[in-house]
């Protein structure tokens, strides 16, 4: 365990503690940052940030101290070391930027008396100058995989906020977005990123520079541009250190040089944007394989290979580290939503992949009988407690157990309308390829550009259908999107007569008539009020059963059980009761509704409208339109029991089905949405 | 006509706040009872931002002299510039300096227990010469120890040591014998003094040897940076620098335990003679304790207990050791340190 502490506290000297620290990780080194010498309160990024480095003092064992920015030592930081009470042959190295003989001395000397050892100082600014002059960080060349190698080569520009000052910044870009032989990628401040996506050209590919760590950020770059003045900051200057060590390609586009000056092997840019098209597309992408092997042979890289500071510094070799072979699978992770619909469909999906690709889930607690029953491998995420202050408390510790659940070779399918952090995250620091499963019906406003903005992180983009055209609407736009059929599970074998001889059996009673409610789950709202009218509405039809199917865990009032012919059944085995029942009474979500239009059972569907869900009363409405169900609204109780009364008393049922019969339904998209997954994985 | 008075003039900067403030006050008392003397203020980047220290403030208000501030240029027969580590931050002296002998009083070693240096030496003392115009300069040892530190660093640079020669005696530090008498009934009560720094403190396991629960008081005081964070002790008394009076925390022990860290070594070790003279045993790691002969036990931590123990069981031991102690601080008294600042005037008055 190598413990990386800063001369100052300062968030600076935070933050270059943490890219170091993934660095070293990145080296196979266990790299950790005292949690007590860190703020408490810490932006949203950081905590992303520091989350797999941070360790409770209690359990420090440290093989190695490294002291970063050791130019300026300040007692909480020598007090700290000091607690440490390191045992003898524990070795200490400070990393700095000594500007006098006296400044190193003093150094040496602060940090000899706080932990009676000598430390080793390494000179950054003699042995390793970096890109960038005066960063706390040291820049080191952690050599890495190869540059993307996709066909269209990505160019990230990096740029400050003073850049938009000149009205012909953004037009530009876009232009240079829509160049074919270029993917262009944005990386520049936050009040940036913000003001360009409070423009007409949001759709602008934008990274903040905080929003991912820059190594992950450098994943699928292939040249990097750097625009302004004087040096970059920490985390540019570190994207480009991280660049040149793949063998990509940096240009320095500063207004003075300022990377070139510092002897990188970098390629000196036009200074202005307008010059960069050309000179990217007809001087560096031609040169390529030649940049990357002059980069590679450079003595600069040798020089600041992590390997030599290492040594220089003394650490240990970093400990070997075993890891089991496996063929690379698709690991779905369904949001828990507000039923179980994304984990319905993920596993539908997940079960139609072809031969020889396995799939696996990370999905929250409330699916897991789910997935288990359908027989997927599922490890747990955190749902939100409340317990904690900070709300995405639980998703850092999912950001962990993804990037744990995930190897090289694997691919990450989400399916949900909100990219979490975790998943934003993970995808860009384990570089795994990635689908977005996103069904669309979102309600106006619902789906905002910050969430769309997420969309980047993703290779591809399946959008299952809706069975009704007029209800498909498009929210993002590119090759990348793909439209599919409606994806709904498969009708079983099972025969509806056989299922409902197996049912009478179940609840004791014999029936000639079958009605199914299954309103939900009761997360959005409670659906007592319905239940009870439905069950009162039955209750004195002796023939008929209705059966109130609920999820295994789901909380029903137990006062439902007292009405005649009503029967509250727990099962996951929803579809084969409803495909034999006379008429289904359902919520509106995605699943079911398809599910139910797909087996042309009669429904009346009671939309769940709840302002963050997807428009169930449009999904309804367009079937009630077509005449294939009925809508009855929540509040329509009166409503609710003459539509009973209609369907299995004025034939109404009998219409209902006649519609269904001759209605024409786009194929499903289970099996083509299996297809790209497998095929993004080829 | 009456020989004309020694010019002679002190170089510091009057901020430091441990022991060469302390030691330039008392030595001050000496110096004008053989010249006219000048005091001469340089503002260190080392020390920007401090306040002169109380204990030369009194001093020189004691003694109606006044501090003359960056003065362009300082001249004397002796000068006399306390400490050439206030340089260590800057590259330049300003004041140019002329005399017929300059002495340095090296106050800090030149080099750490480790054999590494202990600051940038050759870069303080090229500025001292850069700005110097004298017949004579001389580095001055405080200790037989810091003698060591600076014939081997002298050794060792040649080049930078060039200008310089060292001077023949110690410059030490005047230590008051006290009045104090030893206490009849010496209790386990243990204390130590100092500034904050770390360097001034041994790592934790040694102090809590030196300081256990076992014993009735354990007073630290100059403790700041084990009260701002770290250990809790509750049977540690923590008092920050300056927190209360020197007479009040002596008062509160009989026994002085001074270790450091093993990183450093004491060049002098005042606090140590203060100890003496308050009437106290004071037990000291063995090499800082050597400059005390006799009057300091060494000890190492994991033998402080056993030493303590002795001395309370035979309360006339103790008596004893504080006897030895105050005949040793004799050796460090105003007169003899007269008679040693004496002979450097001599041949500037021959000079004259």
């Amino acid at each position: 365990m190598i413990v990386i502490e800063a001369g100052r506290r300062d968030a600076r000297s935070l933050d270059a503690r943490l890219l170091f620290a993934a660095d070293l990780a990145a080296h196979g080194y266990d790299a950790v940052i005292d949690e007590e010498t860190v703020p408490d309160a810490l932006a949203r990024a950081t905590r992303y940030d520091a989350a797999p480095y941070l360790a409770a003092r209690a359990d420090l064992a440290p093989a190695a101290i490294v002291v970063i920015g050791a130019e300026e030592i300040g007692d909480d930081a020598l007090i700290t070391l000091r607690d440490y009470a390191l045992e003898p042959d524990v070795p200490i190295a400070a990393l700095g930027r000594f500007p006098t003989h006296q400044a190193r001395m003093g150094a040496e000397a602060r940090l000899a008396h706080a932990t009676a050892r000598t430390p080793a100082i390494v000179d950054l600014e003699a042995e390793a100058p970096g890109i960038a002059p005066g960063t706390l960080l040291p820049l080191l060349a952690a050599v890495r995989a190869a540059p993307s190698g996709a066909t269209t080569p990505t160019l990230a520009i990096a740029f400050g906020a003073d850049l938009l000052e000149d009205p012909q910044t953004l037009p530009l870009l876009t232009a240079m977005n829509n160049l074919g032989a270029l993917r262009l990628r944005l990386i520049t401040t936050g009040k940036a990123k913000d003001e360009i996506k409070g423009t007409r050209y949001a759709a602008l590919p934008v990274f903040s520079i905080t929003e991912l760590p820059p190594m992950a950020l450098a994943r699928g770059i292939d040249i990097l541009a750097v625009l302004g003045s004087g040096p970059p900051g920490e985390r540019v200057a570190s994207l480009a250190t991280a660049l040149l060590a793949r063998g990509g390609a940096v240009i320095d586009s500063t207004d003075d040089a300022a990377l070139a000056a510092t002897g990188a092997p970098v390629l000196r840019g036009p200074a202005t944007l307008a010059g960069l098209p050309g000179f990217a597309e007809h001087t560096v992408l031609p040169n390529r394989t030649e940049i990357a092997r002059a980069a590679a042979a450079d003595a600069w890289i040798a020089r600041h290979a992590l390997p030599r500071i290492a040594a220089l510094a003394g650490l240990p070799a970093p400990p070997e580290r075993g890891q089991r072979a496996r063929a690379p699978r698709a690991l779905f992770v369904p949001t828990n939503g507000n039923g179980l619909g994304h984990a319905q469909r993920a596993a539908q999906i997940a079960g139609a992949l072809p031969a020889g690709l396995s799939a696996a889930f990370c999905a929250f607690p409330s699916c897991l009988p789910l997935l288990n029953a359908r027989g997927f491998p599922a490890a747990p995420l955190v749902s939100p407690t409340g317990a904690h202050e900070a709300d995405d408390a639980n998703d850092i510790l999912n950001a962990l157990r993804l990037a744990r659940a995930i190897r090289p070779g694997d691919q990450l399918v989400f399916d949900g309308g909100y990219v979490f952090t975790s998943i934003f995250r993970t995808i860009f620091e384990t570089g795994a390829k990635a689908t977005w499963v996103r069904r669309g019906l979102w309600r106006p406003g619902q789906i905002a550009e910050s969430h769309l903005d997420r969309e980047k992180a993703f290779d591809q983009v399946i959008v299952p259908g809706e069975a009704f055209d007029e209800l498909n609407t498009d929210l993002s736009f590119g090759p990348h999107i793909h439209k599919v059929g409606p994806i709904l599970q498969a009708a079983g074998d099972e025969a509806p007569d056989e299922t409902r001889k197996a049912l009478a059996g179940a609840i004791g009673a014999e029936f000639t008539t079958l009605v199914v409610s299954m309103l939900g789950g009761g997360v959005a709202a409670d659906r007592t009020a319905q239940l009870q009218t439905i069950s009162a509405a039955l209750a004195h039809r002796p023939e008929t059963a209705h059966v109130i199917v609920a999820w295994p865990g789901a909380a029903l009032p137990p006062a439902l059980a007292q009405w005649p012919n009503t029967h509250v059944v727990t099962t996951l085995a929803a579809l084969p009761l409803a495909r034999a029942a006379d008429l289904v009474i359902s919520a509106a979500g995605y699943n079911t509704f398809h599910e139910l239009i797909y087996a042309r059972t009669p429904a009346i569907f009671i939309p769940q409208i709840a302002p963050y869900m997807d428009d169930q009363e449009r999904r309804a409405r367009a079937a009630s339109d077509r005449g294939v169900a009925l809508t009855v609204l929540p509040d329509e109780l009166i409503a609710l029991s003459r539509a009973i009364e209609a369907v299995l008393d004025h034939g109404e049922g009998a219409g209902l089905s006649a519609a269904l019969a001759d209605l024409t339904l786009p194929a499903t998209g289970t099996g083509e949405a299996a297809r790209r997954i497998a095929e993004l994985m080829a | 006509m009456a020989p004309k008075r020694p010019q002679i003039s002190y170089v510091i900067d009057p901020r430091f706040p441990g022991g060469t403030s302390s030691a330039v006050a008392d030595e001050l008392a000496v110096a004008v009872q053989h010249g006219a003397v000048t005091v001469h203020a340089v503002s260190s980047a080392m020390l920007k931002g401090r306040a002169v220290a109380p204990v030369l403030e009194r001093a020189l208000a004691d003694m109606g002299l006044r501090l003359v501030w960056d003065a362009p240029a300082i001249g004397g027969d002796l000068v006399v510039l306390h400490n050439p580590g206030f340089l260590k931050f800057q590259a330049r002296l300003a004041p140019r300096i002329v005399a017929h002998r300059l002495v340095v009083v090296t106050h800090e070693n030149f080099s750490l227990p480790s054999g590494r240096p202990g600051f940038d030496v050759a870069g303080c003392l090229r500025q001292i010469d850069a700005a110097s115009y004298t017949a004579e300069k001389l580095l001055a040892p405080v200790s037989p120890y810091n003698r060591q530190t600076v014939l081997a660093w002298a050794a060792a640079h040649t080049a930078a040591a060039r200008p310089w020669a060292v001077a023949p005696e110690d410059w030490f530090n005047i230590c008051a014998t006290g009045a104090a008498t030893a206490t009849p009934r010496p209790r386990d009560r243990r204390g130590r003094h100092s500034r904050a720094g770390l360097e001034k403190f041994p790592p934790l396991a040694d102090l809590d040897l030196t300081f256990p629960a076992s014993a009735e008081m354990n007073v630290i005081l100059g403790a700041d940076t084990l009260m701002s964070a770290g250990p809790q002790r509750p049977h540690w008394a923590l008092f920050p620098f300056h927190g209360i009076e020197i007479e009040q925390y002596f008062e509160m022990i009989d026994f002085m335990v001074y270790h450091t860290a093993p990183t450093l070594r004491e060049s002098f070790g005042r606090v140590l003679a203060e100890g003496i003279a308050a009437g106290k045993v004071v037990v000291a790691d063995p090499d800082t304790a050597q400059v005390f002969g006799d009057g300091v036990i060494p000890a190492r931590p994991a033998e402080v207990a056993d030493v303590i123990a002795r001395h309370i069981e035979a309360p006339t031991r103790y008596a004893e050791q504080v006897a030895r102690g105050r005949t040793m601080l004799a050796r460090f008294s105003a007169d003899r340190f007269a008679q040693m600042f004496a002979r450097h005037l001599a041949p500037a008055e021959a000079a004259a």
